[in-house]
């Protein structure tokens, strides 16, 4: 069962995102800030990070790099799922390595098959 | 008083009632902070448990509007109406279909608008802010309605915000920069957003051109404020709205006394990849449009390197120090000539180029 890691400090994005990944045979796990999802990471090894930017804490393009820079977690494929459509924050996040830049609001099951047909492509060994 | 208090034979009692009177006191008031705690933490869990509540019904429910108890007290009104919010900004398709529907099955649209009117200006503001955030279509014309009644500006630019978010098409674009101009001119930041907004709720309908179309009949408009021309422009370039591409020229040509509106036809043209304005721009008179295009002056063609080398010897400091970082950038040929410049006689371009290739060099 491949593992979802969502960071975002909206609680709706947790349930709904539970629910629908869930139902589609994903482990959720879920955080609310930078530093829970960086320990969170750390600790669940997911297969895809969904991450949102404007959180309290720690900016989801600090949470990004961090995961970049560490040896344990750079690896991780990382989504990130915000409504800020500026180029220059999709160059930003492009700039830190991310995988896919997505932009609210979303439609959950395009994101659902987005992520099966990525998870796919990018099967861990 | 003091020394009628100091010679009375009770004045130690008058002290010691003193005294306890204020230690009652602060005892009352930690009480009372305390109990005000409590009742928020109350309430902030109550609010938890009903956005969770909604936003399971949400996923859950074929009619979420079964499951949940309808709102009665304010914050349970807001409790639904930030879960609903958070859904319809972060999600569209079934679940954004039956969170729009339930603001109407749960009566919070209704409550809001009543609010709108509410004698209190803030609480119709915050009304209004609440009502944006749904974006429903259904209440623009609300909006309208609530805006030609409205005695406060402040409420009136909060309800150009929410309609700015419902924009459709060119004749509600005009319809909305003619109500902005009934106002006083507020920043350039909130212009901007509404702007962003209008570009963002076209682009989300796949109308983008529209806005084309309002930039070409706002080009002549008098009426049309040349800082709201700017801010519009400046939108443009942030929100990447690709259909105004053609008349952003015209605005450059038509606006010669208006530096900050050619610098805002400059970037979002650039921006584009479009870099016709950029030569002129190096030549213009003033130096923040000529700084302006030194920005994107690498990006565009080697043959500008000529009068990017003469801006080496520009008047300002800043589009000196701006024209050899362009040159570092640019590389090859340009590169080279900026490490002539930097043994050159003149000292201001020989710092600016030596700056320059100190910082490639990092």
């Amino acid at each position: 069962m491949a593992k979802i890691l969502i960071i975002d400090d909206d609680e709706t994005i947790h349930l709904i995102g539970r629910a629908y990944l869930g139902k589609a045979g994903y482990e959720v796990q879920t955080a609310f800030d930078g530093p829970e999802g960086l320990e969170k990471a750390a600790a669940f090894n997911p297969d895809l990070v969904l991450l949102d930017i404007n959180m309290p804490k720690m900016s989801g393009f600090d949470v990004a790099k961090k995961l970049r820079e560490n040896a344990g977690t750079k690896h991780i494929p990382i989504f990130i799922m915000t409504s800020l459509k500026q180029d220059s924050n999709i160059q930003r996040g492009y700039g830190l390595g991310i995988d896919d830049y997505i932009t609210k609001p979303t439609n959950m099951a395009h994101l659902k098959l987005k992520i099966d047909k990525f998870l796919e492509k990018h099967k861990r060994p | 008083m003091l020394e009628f208090l100091t010679q009375s034979p009770h004045f130690y009692d008058y002290v010691t009632l003193g005294v306890l009177f204020l230690g009652v006191f602060n005892v009352g008031e930690i009480l009372f902070l305390l109990y005000n705690k409590a009742k928020v933490e109350r309430s902030e869990l109550k609010r938890g448990n009903l956005k969770r509540l909604a936003a399971t019904a949400l996923i859950t429910a074929t009619d979420p509007a079964e499951l949940l108890p309808p709102p009665v007290a304010e914050d349970e009104f807001a409790a639904y109406s930030e879960a609903i919010a958070s859904v319809l900004d972060s999600f569209e398709g079934e679940v954004a279909v039956k969170a729009a529907k339930l603001l109407t099955d749960l009566g919070i649209d209704g409550h809001y608008r009543r609010l709108a009117r509410h004698r209190t200006w803030y609480k119709r503001g915050n009304a209004i802010d609440i009502l944006s955030s749904f974006r429903l279509r259904a209440n623009r014309e609300f909006f309208l309605a609530v805006f030609r009644s409205e005695p406060s500006t402040d409420v009136k630019y909060r309800i150009l915000y929410g309609l700015s978010r419902l924009t459709r098409d060119h004749a509600e674009i005009r319809e909305l920069a003619e109500l902005l101009s009934t106002l006083p001119y507020l920043t350039a930041k909130y212009t901007e957003d509404i702007f962003f907004n209008i570009i963002s709720a076209l682009k989300a309908n796949g109308r983008e051109e529209e806005f084309g179309l309002f930039l070409k009949e706002a080009l002549d408009d008098k009426k049309v404020l040349n800082l709201v021309k700017r801010d519009c422009l400046t939108a443009c370039h942030a929100a990447s709205c690709e259909k105004g591409r053609s008349v952003l020229k015209k605005y450059y040509e038509a606006h010669e006394e208006e530096p900050e509106i050619q610098i805002a036809a400059v970037r979002a043209l650039a921006k584009m990849g479009d870099f016709v304005l950029i030569p002129p721009a190096l030549r213009h008179a003033d130096w923040r449009v000529r700084l302006t295009a030194l920005k994107y002056a690498d990006l565009c063609c080697t043959d500008l390197l000529p009068e990017i080398r003469c801006l080496l010897r520009d008047n300002s400091y800043h589009v000196r120090l701006a024209a050899a970082m362009t040159m570092a950038r640019a590389g090859g040929a340009a590169r080279a000539a900026l490490t002539e410049e930097a043994a050159s006689q003149d000292k201001f371009a020989a710092a600016a180029a030596a700056y320059a290739l100190t910082q490639g060099a990092a």
